[in-house]
C-alpha cells in the first residue's frame, strides 16, 4: 500500500510540470525546503529543536554564489561543494551546540544564524548586502543549458536526490546511531550510563542535517538564480520547523510531504487572498493539536498502519 | 575626549531605555512560564499600533495634549487586558510541560496570526503621533542636542527595573509569582492558584511588551514588519542576560545599546550586527547568558 | 473606436474557441503583471504607485483598453520577498494571456528579474528601478527602464547644491544599507567631489532598511558638524529621520537634501529650504504638469479617490503605464492594427520616444530612459496645508546622463566646474 502510494507520488510529481510548466519552479524550491525541514526533523528526532536552520540553507546558497563567481559552473561540482561548506559549517557549530538541550539548543542556534544573516545583510562589498548576488546558469553534467533546459533538469535532479538521499537519511535513522538519537529525547542519562558518547551521536545528527539543509541550500540558488540574506532570517528557520512540523516528522517523507503541500497550497492561496500567514498560523497551530503526526502520519493512517 | 564621551554615554543609555522595554516581558514571561514567545514581537508593534491610533485620536478630538503621556501606559494596559488573559487561557496553557518544539512553533503560529492580523486593523501605511516627544522640547549636552523624551526613557527603564523587583520580592502576588517559578509542582501542592499566576505573568508580559511599543512610537512610529524586527533583537538581549533575569535584561540592554552607539560613531558598517557579535561572544563564554545558570539535569 | 465593444466581444469569442494557435489575434483581455510593495515598511512608497496604477487601467479601460483591448491587472506583493516574487513573476510570465509586466518596486528585485525577463522573453517595464547596476552590459532586450536611472538622479541634487551653496565644505551622508543608498552615495560623492575639489565628507552612515531608531545617527551626524546632510532614505525610514532630526536641531543647523523628500511633505512636516526633488521630473505641479490637461484630471481623479495627492512613486508608475500604451499603440500601428507579439512590442519601446504626464522618455538602445530632473527647495504654499516644491529647476536629461557603454562613474568623476557652470540656474523652472 505505501509502496503504491509512494510510486503514484512520484509519477505525479514527475508529471506535473508537463500539466501545468509554472509549477515546475514552485516545486522545485518545494524540494529545496523540503530538505531543509528534513534536516530539522532529523534533529527533531533527538529531541533538539533549532531555530536557526536556515543558515545552512544560506551557507550552502553562498558557497554556491562565491564559487560561481569564482568560475566553478558545474551542477555537480556546485551541489557537492556547496553540500560539503554547510556540512562542515555544521561540524564546526555543532561541536560548540550539542553540549546544550531544549531551550537553550534552540537559542543558540538563533543566535548562530542572526549573526550570519546580519553579517551578511551587512558587507555589501562582499555579499551584495540585501540586494544578494546572482547565481549564474552552470552546466549540467558537462552540458551547457539555457535556463528553461536547466531549470528541467534541476527539477529531476532533485526528484532523484530526494529519493536517494531519502532513503539515505532512511538507513540511518534505522540504524543504532539513529536509535541512539531517538534514545536521547526519550532518556539521555540513561544512554550515558549505557556508554553511548551522546555528544558524538548528536554531532554526527548535526551534521547530517546541517548537509541535509545545504543540499535545499544548493537546489534553491541554483533554480532562483539569486541569493539573498533573507534565506538566513529566523522567520525562515520558523518555517523550515514548521514545514517538517506539518509534514510529520515520523519519516523521511513527511517534511517533503509538508513543504509541497505548503507551496502548492501558497501558490493557489496568493492569488485568492493576501492573508496567508493568518491561514498558515491557524494550520499550524491546530496540526499541533488535533493532528499531533503531521500530514504523514494522516497518510500512515489511512494507508492503514498505526501512526 | 569627554566631548566624544558624554554624548555616547547619553546615546548608549538612550538606545539602552529603548532595547530594555523589547526584552524586559520576554524574559519575564519566560522565568515564569518557561515558555519562550515568538509572538512577543507582536504584542510590542501591536503596542505601538494601538498607542499611535490612540494619540492621534486624542490630537484629532482637541483633547489636551499632556493626556497623550497616561495614553502611552493606557495604550499597553488595553492591549495587555485584551491579550493576555485570552492568549494565555486559550493557548499556551495547552503548551505546558510539552516539548520545546511544540511551544515555539504555537507561539510562531500565533505569530504568523498576529502579524496579518495586524495588517487587516492597520493597514500597511506607517502610523506615528509624536505630541509626547515635542511637549517636552530638548536639551543640549555635551555640544548635542538630546530630546527630552530620550532622557526620560532612561528614567523610567529605572523605575520598571526597580518596580519589577519590589513587585516580586515585597508583594504577596510577587511572592507567589517567586514560589511558582522555584517550583511549580510544590507551589501546586501548597494550594497556590498557579493558573492565576500564569495568567497574570502572562498579562504583565504583554503589557510590558505593549508599553516598550507604545513608548517608542512619539520618537519611531508603527510600521509594518516592526514585529519580527523587534523579536530577534528582544531575543538576543534576553539571551545576553540570561533568560528569565531581570537585572540581566537590563544589564545586557546597556551593553547592546553602547555596543551599537559604538559601531555607528567608529564603525557604521557594524551597527547592526553589533548586538549579535555581543550575543555570540557572550554565549561563548557563558552560554546561559551573564546571570543564568545552568539547568539541573533530572532523571 | 466606435467598433472597440464589437471588436471586443469578437475577440472574446475568438479566444474562447482557441486561445495559443490564434495568438496574434486579438486577446480578450490584455494580461499585465504589476509588481509593487502593498505591505510592509515600503509599501508607504509602493501603494501610491499601485493606487496609480488602478487609476490609470480603470481610465484606459473606461476608454475601450488599448486596441480595443481591455487591460486586466494582476498585483504582486513585494514584500513577501524576492524568492517569493521570482516565483510569481515566473508564473505570470510563463502564462501567455500577460503580455506585459511592470516590475519591479526595489533595486534588489530588479536585479533579480532583469536576467528572467530576457530568459523568458517577456517585456517588462522597471517602473522603478532606479540602480545605475541595471542595463550595464548593454544587451538587455526585454527589460526597459523608461523612469530613468540614479545617475542623473543624484548628479542632479549635486548641482542644485553647488548652486544654492557654492561654499559647501563638508558633507554627511546618511543613506539605507542597499544597493540604492550605496549608489547614490558613491555618485553624490564623486559628483560633489568633481564638481568642488575641496569638499570633505565627515560622516557617512547606512542604516539598516526598516530602521525606526536614527536617534545615534543623528547624534553622530550633529557631532560631525556638517554644512549638509544628504539622505535618500524612503518610506517609513525617511518619515522617522525627519520626525526625530527636527527636534534636535538637525535641519536647521545644516542644509539638508533630501532626495525622495517629495514623498512625504503630505506626511510629515517638513520644515522650508529643505532641498528635495523626485527621481526625475515627476512633479505633479510642475509647470509642464499643469500645462497637461491629461495629468490634470489624473491628479484630480487621484486625490478623489485616495484622499491624497500623487507623489512621485505614483507618477512613476503612471508614466509606465503611458509608456507601455504608445508602445502597444506604434507596434499595432506598424503591424497595420495585428496584434503585436511580445517581440514586436519590445521592439516598439525599443527607441522610442513617449510624451509622458510630466514630460518626455526617450528610450535609448541600451533600453535606458532619458528623462529631465527637477530639483528644487520646500516652501510654504498658500493653496495646500503642506509644503510644495518651489524655487525649481528642470535639468535636461540627456546631459546627465553618462553616454551609452561609458563607466558611469568614471564619467560622473570627470565632472568639471564648467559642466556646473553651463546647467540652468534654481528658480529658473517655472
Amino acid at each position: 500500500m505505501r509502496v503504491a502510494l509512494f510510486l503514484i507520488a512520484l509519477v505525479v510529481l514527475a508529471l506535473a510540470p508537463v500539466a501545468a510548466p509554472w509549477l515546475q519552479f514552485v516545486l522545485t524550491l518545494a524540494i529545496a525546503k523540503g530538505f531543509a525541514a528534513l534536516g530539522v526533523a532529523v534533529l527533531l528526532r533527538g529531541g533538539l529543536i533549532s531555530i536557526g536552520h536556515a543558515m545552512f540553507y544560506a551557507v550552502s546558497a553562498y558557497a554556491i554564489a562565491f564559487l560561481a563567481r569564482a568560475g566553478v559552473n558545474e551542477f555537480v561540482l556546485l551541489l557537492l561543494l556547496g553540500t560539503l561548506a554547510s556540512a562542515v559549517a555544521g561540524l564546526v557549530v555543532g561541536a560548540f551546540l550539542v553540549r546544550y538541550r531544549a531551550i537553550f539548543f534552540a537559542m543558540l542556534n538563533l543566535a548562530m544564524s542572526m549573526v550570519l544573516y546580519a553579517l551578511i545583510s551587512k558587507l555589501y562589498g562582499i555579499t551584495g548586502g540585501t540586494d544578494g548576488m546572482r547565481v549564474a546558469v552552470p552546466s549540467f553534467f558537462g552540458l551547457t543549458l539555457d535556463k528553461p533546459r536547466f531549470d528541467t533538469a534541476l527539477y529531476y535532479a532533485g526528484i532523484v536526490l530526494m529519493v536517494g538521499v531519502g532513503y539515505g537519511v532512511q538507513r540511518y535513522l534505522a540504524s543504532p546511531l539513529g536509535h541512539a538519537l531517538s534514545a536521547v529525547h526519550t532518556n539521555e542519562l540513561r544512554l550515558e550510563y549505557l556508554g553511548v558518547p551522546v555528544r558524538i551521536v548528536l554531532l554526527i545528527a548535526y551534521t547530517v542535517s546541517a548537509a541535509l539543509a545545504g543540499i535545499g541550500g544548493a537546489i534553491a540558488a541554483m533554480a532562483i538564480g539569486h541569493i539573498l540574506p533573507e534565506f538566513a532570517f529566523w522567520t525562515a528557520s520558523g518555517h523550515l520547523v514548521l514545514v517538517a512540523v506539518l509534514g510529520g516528522i515520523g519519516g523521511v517523507a513527511g517534511p517533503f510531504i509538508g513543504s509541497l503541500f505548503l507551496e502548492v497550497l501558497h501558490t493557489v492561496a496568493v492569488g485568492v487572498t493576501d492573508a496567508w500567514n493568518l491561514i498558515i498560523g491557524v494550520a499550524l497551530i491546530g496540526v499541533i493539536f488535533f493532528l499531533p503526526s503531521g500530514l504523514y502520519g494522516l497518510i500512515r493512517r489511512r494507508g492503514g498502519e498505526p501512526a | 575626549m569627554l566631548d566624544t564621551l558624554i554624548p555616547l554615554a547619553v546615546d548608549g543609555l538612550a538606545s539602552a531605555a529603548l532595547i530594555f522595554f523589547v526584552a524586559v516581558g520576554l524574559t519575564l514571561v519566560f522565568s515564569v512560564l518557561r515558555v519562550l514567545n515568538v509572538a512577543h514581537g507582536s504584542f510590542y508593534s501591536i503596542g505601538a499600533y494601538v498607542a499611535a491610533s490612540v494619540g492621534l485620536w486624542i490630537a484629532s478630538a482637541g483633547l489636551n495634549p499632556w493626556l497623550s503621556f497616561p495614553a502611552l501606559i493606557f495604550s499597553a494596559a488595553i492591549v495587555a487586558a485584551l491579550f493576555g488573559p485570552l492568549v494565555e487561557s486559550c493557548l499556551m496553557r495547552w503548551t505546558y510541560g510539552k516539548s520545546e518544539a511544540i511551544q515555539i512553533l504555537v507561539t510562531f503560529g500565533l505569530f504568523l496570526i498576529l502579524e496579518d492580523l495586524q495588517r487587516i486593523v492597520f493597514g500597511v501605511s506607517s502610523l506615528a503621533e509624536d505630541t509626547p516627544m515635542l511637549l517636552l522640547g530638548s536639551t543640549q549636552i555635551g555640544g548635542v542636542v538630546y530630546l527630552n523624551y530620550q532622557l526620560l526613557l532612561i528614567a523610567l527603564a529605572v523605575v520598571v527595573v526597580v518596580g519589577l523587583r519590589v513587585l516580586l520580592t515585597k508583594t504577596r502576588i510577587g511572592r507567589l509569582v517567586t514560589a511558582v517559578v522555584a517550583d511549580r509542582e510544590m507551589a501546586q501542592s501548597i494550594g497556590i492558584n498557579t493558573n492565576r499566576v500564569f495568567i497574570l505573568s502572562f498579562s504583565l508580559g504583554v503589557f510590558l511588551a505593549a508599553l516598550g511599543g507604545a513608548l517608542a512610537t512619539p520618537t519611531a512610529g508603527a510600521a509594518p514588519g516592526l514585529g519580527a524586527e523587534t523579536m530577534v533583537l528582544a531575543f538576543a538581549v534576553a539571551a545576553i542576560g540570561g533568560l528569565g533575569q531581570i537585572e540581566g535584561a537590563a544589564l545586557a540592554a546597556i551593553i547592546v545599546g553602547l555596543a551599537r552607539v559604538l559601531a555607528i560613531y567608529f564603525a557604521p558598517s557594524l551597527d547592526a550586527v553589533a548586538p549579535y557579535i555581543v550575543m555570540l561572544v557572550v554565549l561563548l563564554i557563558r552560554p546561559y547568558g551573564l546571570f543564568g545558570q545552568a539547568p539541573t539535569r533530572r532523571i | 473606436m466606435i467598433k472597440s465593444g464589437w471588436m471586443t466581444a469578437l475577440a472574446v469569442s475568438l479566444g474562447a474557441l482557441a486561445a495559443p494557435a490564434f495568438a496574434q489575434e486579438k486577446p480578450a483581455s490584455l494580461g499585465v503583471g504589476v509588481l509593487t510593495f502593498t505591505s510592509g515598511p515600503a509599501a508607504a512608497y509602493g501603494m501610491p504607485g499601485k493606487n496609480a496604477a488602478e487609476l490609470m487601467i480603470d481610465e484606459i479601460n473606461a476608454k475601450g483598453g488599448i486596441g480595443g483591448v481591455p487591460l486586466k491587472a494582476t498585483y504582486v506583493d513585494e514584500a513577501q520577498g524576492t524568492q517569493g516574487v521570482i516565483a510569481e513573476y515566473r508564473r505570470l510570465a510563463d502564462d501567455k494571456t500577460n503580455q506585459v509586466m511592470i516590475a519591479a518596486l526595489s533595486s534588489a528585485n530588479c536585479l533579480a528579474l532583469a536576467p528572467l525577463a530576457e530568459q523568458l522573453q517577456a517585456p517588462t517595464i522597471g517602473w522603478n528601478c532606479d540602480t545605475h547596476q541595471l542595463l550595464l552590459d548593454g544587451k538587455s532586450r526585454y527589460y526597459f527602464r523608461p523612469n530613468g536611472n540614479t545617475i542623473p538622479e543624484f548628479v542632479a541634487y549635486a548641482l542644485y547644491l553647488l548652486q544654492q551653496k557654492p561654499d559647501v565644505k563638508r558633507i554627511a551622508i546618511v543613506n539605507p544599507d542597499y544597493a540604492f543608498g550605496h549608489d547614490a552615495a558613491l555618485i553624490f560623492k564623486t559628483a560633489m567631489k568633481a564638481l568642488k575639489p575641496d569638499v570633505e565628507v565627515v560622516a557617512e552612515l547606512f542604516p539598516k532598511l526598516g530602521s525606526a531608531n536614527f536617534q545615534t545617527e543623528i547624534s553622530k551626524l550633529s557631532a560631525s558638524r556638517p554644512d549638509v546632510v544628504f539622505s535618500n532614505l524612503w518610506g517609513a525610514d525617511l518619515e522617522n529621520f525627519v520626525r526625530q532630526a527636527q527636534p534636535r536641531g538637525l535641519f536647521s543647523s545644516s542644509q539638508v537634501v533630501l532626495a525622495l523628500g517629495e514623498t512625504v511633505l503630505q506626511r510629515v512636516a517638513l520644515p522650508e529650504g529643505v532641498i528635495v526633488g523626485v527621481l526625475g521630473d515627476g512633479w505633479w505641479m510642475s509647470p509642464d504638469a499643469r500645462a497637461n490637461p491629461e495629468t490634470k484630471s489624473f491628479v484630480e481623479a487621484y486625490q478623489k479617490r485616495y484622499g491624497e495627492y500623487p507623489v512621485f512613486p505614483s507618477v512613476k508608475m503612471a508614466n509606465a503605464i503611458v509608456y507601455m500604451k504608445a508602445a502597444y499603440e506604434a507596434a499595432l500601428k506598424k503591424n497595420g492594427g495585428k496584434w503585436p507579439s511580445r517581440d514586436e512590442l519590445a521592439d516598439a519601446m525599443r527607441g522610442s520616444t513617449v510624451k509622458t504626464l510630466t514630460g518626455t522618455t526617450v528610450t535609448r538602445k541600451d533600453n535606458d530612459g532619458l528623462v529631465d530632473q527637477i530639483v528644487g527647495v520646500t516652501q510654504k504654499s498658500a493653496d495646500y496645508k503642506f509644503p510644495v516644491i518651489g524655487g525649481m529647476v528642470r535639468y535636461k536629461g540627456d546631459a546627465l546622463m553618462p553616454p551609452q557603454g561609458e563607466d558611469a562613474i568614471k564619467w560622473v568623476g570627470a565632472l568639471t566646474p564648467a559642466f556646473l557652470a553651463a546647467q540652468p540656474k534654481p528658480g529658473s523652472y517655472k
